[in-house]
């Protein structure tokens, strides 16, 4: 199912040159690609580091993983996190390494790290996105387990797996416009506002099937809920809503007032306009905001093939300490445990992972089909 | 000169019979002696073919086979929905509404900038390209602001007349009308240039042997343009049907899914159906490889009558509005305060505030210049500019060079296989943005040559995708030059190359000029191979414009937006004015 071109048209199109590749396609199931990749000087000097420094604690690994990574003196980050700036501007601030950032949203970062695996060419060293792209990477068998002290204090949510380590969490939160929904109206549900008297007023986004599928979850197996309730309510909050693409423009029409609730805002897109006077908000001046707030982790990844290995171990170390005060700058949330949180004692859940890895096709199909069925409801 | 009196192309029998309607005996021409004509069609044939091919090859590849052979099951997973005749019919309404008033309205602005004595002519070129400058998202989201029924502005002011919110932008209609107006700067580029190379005593002769000012418009005028027309419909129709942004934005609200929201949705998780997506875009390729087919066919067809720029002199007159002058003045004035000025103010308006809010005393007091001073303080913005100008002037000087070499050759030329130049021009305009860029970075990761990584990978990238637009504007214009002004400088001993060069290049001028503004223009928008392609250090503006998009700051971006009008305004003009140094006089 995934699209990559095999030899014959390669040597079409490049004029042989992939023979020199050698090798025939191996058959591991549609991942294909990067052969070469284990046997790599290049992946075999980087392990060779990554288990150095992974064995090493305290003040003597600092010391000795910043002078190597100054040595490297590069940096190349492959991300989708839109804070990134900030966090290279703090990182080169504290040590002399030239920093290259490509930014491009997860699955054209996740694409662009594939396509240059499977051609040998080695251009990151570091990879950070939402967890959905980080599995499918380790699926993929790009990256290498990282370990320290660091890593002990991030909350259990986010390390499901040694390949990678959370950063920070997105929320999926209820977010309304507090000028159409007075207080005292506030949604207290989601069943709430899939009820007639909302019609019109609620907006869902497009992609947001990740949501949905933690709502399911969440529902069904926790709930007790049938498959069939599930399908009902979900339809019948489509039916009330108005669709949009995009969280930025899902956060601008609702301060705007074109709609009065997004189920599916991120806590930040709202954090951060109401921090800019729009009226908007997720949690009641009083009261619980609704529940559960659905939690994805964001995490970063170290390449097996990094050209870089030093700085890409300090760069997640950085992240994990100083780099926490921006990720709350920025109004995100802490993937450290015991930091100052946001959500405490609200009902959280999590995006079932390994379900839309498995699975990715019937979950886009059901939440595609749910919100046009709804929206087909006059 | 040797070359020339060794070249026997030009017969004594042709020379005497340049009106005649019969096809000229010029196949004797082909003879294929190394010349300087022989290396630079065939450089230009094979560059097209090269450019074409590489995403067609990926893309049907990747479409047909997978790793045991031939596999179609990427058609199912495509077009395996229980609603497709749903989408199609939506899509085709759509693109083809986008395309009747896109048409109409470039169409008749193109007409009164160039062929009357409108008032506000300057204002009037410079706004009529606006639309095309404002990224669609912007674009569509201030029609958002503008008439929705919930927030829309002018909703507002027309209640106290119509009644609650007259408009309704969440509509196929509202879909329509911004796409529509969105796109209608193609049109007006390239009506623009044909009706530049119009002899107007075709139209006066019409009118002084009695013909009224319609008959001769639809009886002289409009059929004299019609390669332009028919240009115009292919490249509407099918941008109208690839295009997401509006269907996106305004159609699902009220869950009107078109055919395009299939390719979004198997693109949108791991692994990325390709296959799928490639399947959907097949139906596209058909598409566009039977416009192309019936638009050569039809433009083809007594090609002569098309071909308005003669050896007889002309100097296009503007026609005298007289007393209907008034009336097109009000018309000009209030089409551009709804098209241009409503949209563009509504933005300029969200770039003052810190988040949007209807107008209202307190959203006056609370106007700053903090979006556009974030702007500025971007580290890399300055850089992308820069990178963004040095790409787009140069894929749009390098596509139309190739392309007006390409217009000889289908429209004039009669080598073999011609037809198929135009065919492989076209083909990019199918190809899904990610899958361009899939295919680019495939090759040139691959490539013997450092081109990955490097700007030189964007600038490939430019000119695959803009060469179906560079094409359509040379081979319309090329449409209009008769063939005996060539006929008579290769008789007068010009090369083929100093006639190429002497000759037609400056009689191309209009549409050259046009091809070349539209593919500055819009290359500053180009995100989805640019965003795959780029690497640290070599980023263009809309990958800012899009970083800026997903940190949540639309005011910001609209800023980007205002910004970007003023600055791209003005190297239009700049190009207007060095393009009609070169080519014919105008007024």
């Amino acid at each position: 199912m995934s699209f990559r071109l095999r030899p014959p048209l390669a040597a079409l199109t490049a004029v042989g040159l992939l023979t020199a590749c050698g090798g025939s396609p191996t058959s591991t199931g549609g991942s294909g690609g990067g052969e070469g990749r284990e046997d790599s000087d290049a992946a075999a000097a980087a392990a060779e580091v990554y288990d150095t420094f992974n064995g090493m604690s305290g003040q003597e690994r600092t010391d000795e993983l910043v002078a190597c990574a100054e040595e490297e003196g590069e940096l190349n980050v492959y991300t989708s996190n839109s804070d990134m700036d900030a966090l290279v501007e703090g990182f080169t601030d504290l040590y002399d390494i030239d920093v290259s950032v490509y930014r491009a949203s997860g699955e054209t970062v996740l694409q662009r790290l594939l396509q240059e695996d499977g051609a040998g060419y080695y251009g990151a060293d570091v990879f950070e996105v939402d967890s959905i792209e980080l599995d499918a990477a380790e699926q993929e068998g790009l990256l290498y387990p990282y370990e320290s002290e660091l890593r002990d204090s991030v909350r259990e949510e986010g390390k499901p797996s040694e390949n990678w380590t959370g950063t920070r969490f997105n929320a999926f939160v209820v977010g309304w416009n507090t000028d159409n929904v007075k207080p005292g109206e506030e949604p207290t549900t989601l069943e709430e506002l899939a009820e007639p008297e909302w019609k019109g007023r609620v907006s869902m986004e497009l992609g947001d099937v990740d949501w949905f599928t933690a709502m399911h979850d969440y529902y069904v197996e926790e709930q007790g809920m049938s498959e069939e309730e599930y399908t009902d309510l979900m339809t019948r909050l489509a039916s009330n809503s108005q669709v949009v693409k995009g969280h930025t423009v899902q956060g601008e029409l609702l301060a705007a007032g074109q709609f009065d609730v997004g189920v599916s805002m991120y806590s930040h897109t709202v954090d951060k306009a109401a921090a800019d006077g729009a009226p908007v908000a997720w949690q009641p001046a009083d009261g619980s905001p609704v529940e559960p707030i659905i939690l994805r982790p964001n995490g970063i990844g170290l390449l097996k093939t990094a050209t870089n290995p030093c700085a890409a171990t300090l760069f997640v170390d950085y992240e994990l300490s100083e780099g926490q005060d921006l990720v709350r700058e920025a109004n995100r949330i802490s993937s450290i445990a015991g930091a100052e949180d946001p959500l405490e004692g609200f009902e959280v859940y999590p995006v079932p992972l390994d379900k839309l890895l498995e699975e990715p096709a019937s979950w886009d199909k059901a939440y595609e089909d749910v919100v046009a069925n709804g929206q087909a409801i006059e | 000169m040797t070359a020339n009196l060794a070249d026997p192309a030009v017969t004594p029998e042709e020379l005497r019979r340049p009106d005649d309607d019969t096809p000229e005996p010029r196949a004797a021409r082909w003879r294929w002696p190394l010349t300087p004509k022989m290396f630079i069609v065939a450089g230009v044939a094979a560059a097209i073919g090269y450019l074409a091919l590489v995403p067609l090859g990926y893309l049907i590849w990747g479409t047909f086979f997978d790793a045991q052979g031939l596999d179609l099951g990427s058609f199912q997973r495509a077009y395996g929905d229980g609603r497709m005749g749903e989408l199609w019919g939506n899509s085709l309404a759509f693109a083809g509404g986008a395309a009747l008033l896109s048409i109409t309205v470039g169409t008749t602005l193109a007409y009164l900038n160039v062929r009357t004595a409108v008032p506000f002519k300057a204002l009037f070129f410079a706004a009529s390209i606006v639309p095309l400058i404002v990224p669609g998202i912007l674009y569509t989201v201030s029609w958002i602001f503008l008439a929705s029924p919930q927030i829309g502005l002018l909703n507002a002011f027309l209640e106290p007349i119509f009644g609650a919110a007259p408009f309704n932008i969440f509509t196929i209609w509202g879909m329509i009308w911004v796409e529509g107006l969105h796109s209608s700067p193609i049109v007006f580029l390239l009506m623009v240039a044909a009706f530049r190379s119009m002899d107007p005593s075709l139209e006066e002769s019409a009118l002084m042997s009695g013909a009224s000012r319609m008959q001769t418009l639809r009886k002289v005028t409009l059929p004299l343009v019609r390669p332009a027309l028919l240009s115009s419909i292919l490249v509407i129709l099918i941008t109208s049907l690839e295009s997401f942004e509006v269907p996106a934005l305004l159609g699902l609200q009220n869950g009107i899914y078109v055919f395009t929201s299939r390719i979004y949705f198997v693109l949108r998780s791991y692994p990325q159906d390709l296959g799928a997506a490639g399947a959907l875009a097949v139906s596209l390729l058909a598409v566009a490889v039977i416009g192309v087919a019936v638009t050569r066919l039809l433009a083809g067809k007594g090609s002569k009558t098309y071909q308005t720029v003669t050896g007889k002199g002309f100097r296009p007159r503007p026609l005298d509005l007289g007393k209907w002058k008034p009336v097109v003045g009000v018309g000009i004035l209030f089409y551009f305060f709804v098209t241009v000025v409503g949209p563009l103010l509504v933005l300029l308006y969200a770039a003052l505030l810190p988040f949007y809010q209807a107008p209202s005393w307190e959203a006056f007091a609370s106007f700053t210049f903090d979006n556009f001073a974030q702007v500025f303080e971007m580290n890399s913005a300055a850089r992308a500019l820069k990178n963004s100008l040095i790409l787009g002037l140069s894929s749009a000087a390098i596509v139309m060079s190739l392309m007006a070499v390409a217009a000889w050759i289908s429209v004039r030329s009669t080598i073999p296989g011609r037809g198929i130049v135009e065919q492989l021009s076209f083909v990019p305009l199918v190809i899904p943005g990610i899958v361009l860029g899939l295919s680019i970075s495939f090759v040139y990761l691959r490539f013997p040559l450092p081109i990955y990584g490097t700007i030189l990978i964007l600038l490939i990238a430019y000119c695959t995708k803009y060469m179906p637009y560079g094409m359509r504007y040379a081979s319309t214009s090329m449409t209009q030059i008769s063939a005996e002004l060539e006929e008579s400088a290769m008789v007068s001993g010009a090369s083929w190359w100093t006639t190429f060069r002497r000759v037609l290049l400056p009689l191309l001028s209009p549409g050259i000029t046009a091809g070349f503004i539209y593919i500055l223009v819009v290359s500053f928008r180009e995100l989805s191979s640019s965003i795959l392609l780029y690497s640290p250090g070599n980023e263009v503006l809309s990958i800012l414009i899009w970083e800026q998009f997903e940190n949540g700051s639309f005011n910001v971006l609209a800023a980007i937006g205002v910004l970007m009008v003023l600055a791209l305004m003005f190297m239009v003009t700049v190009a207007y004015k060095l393009g009609a140094k070169v080519g014919l006089r105008e007024d």
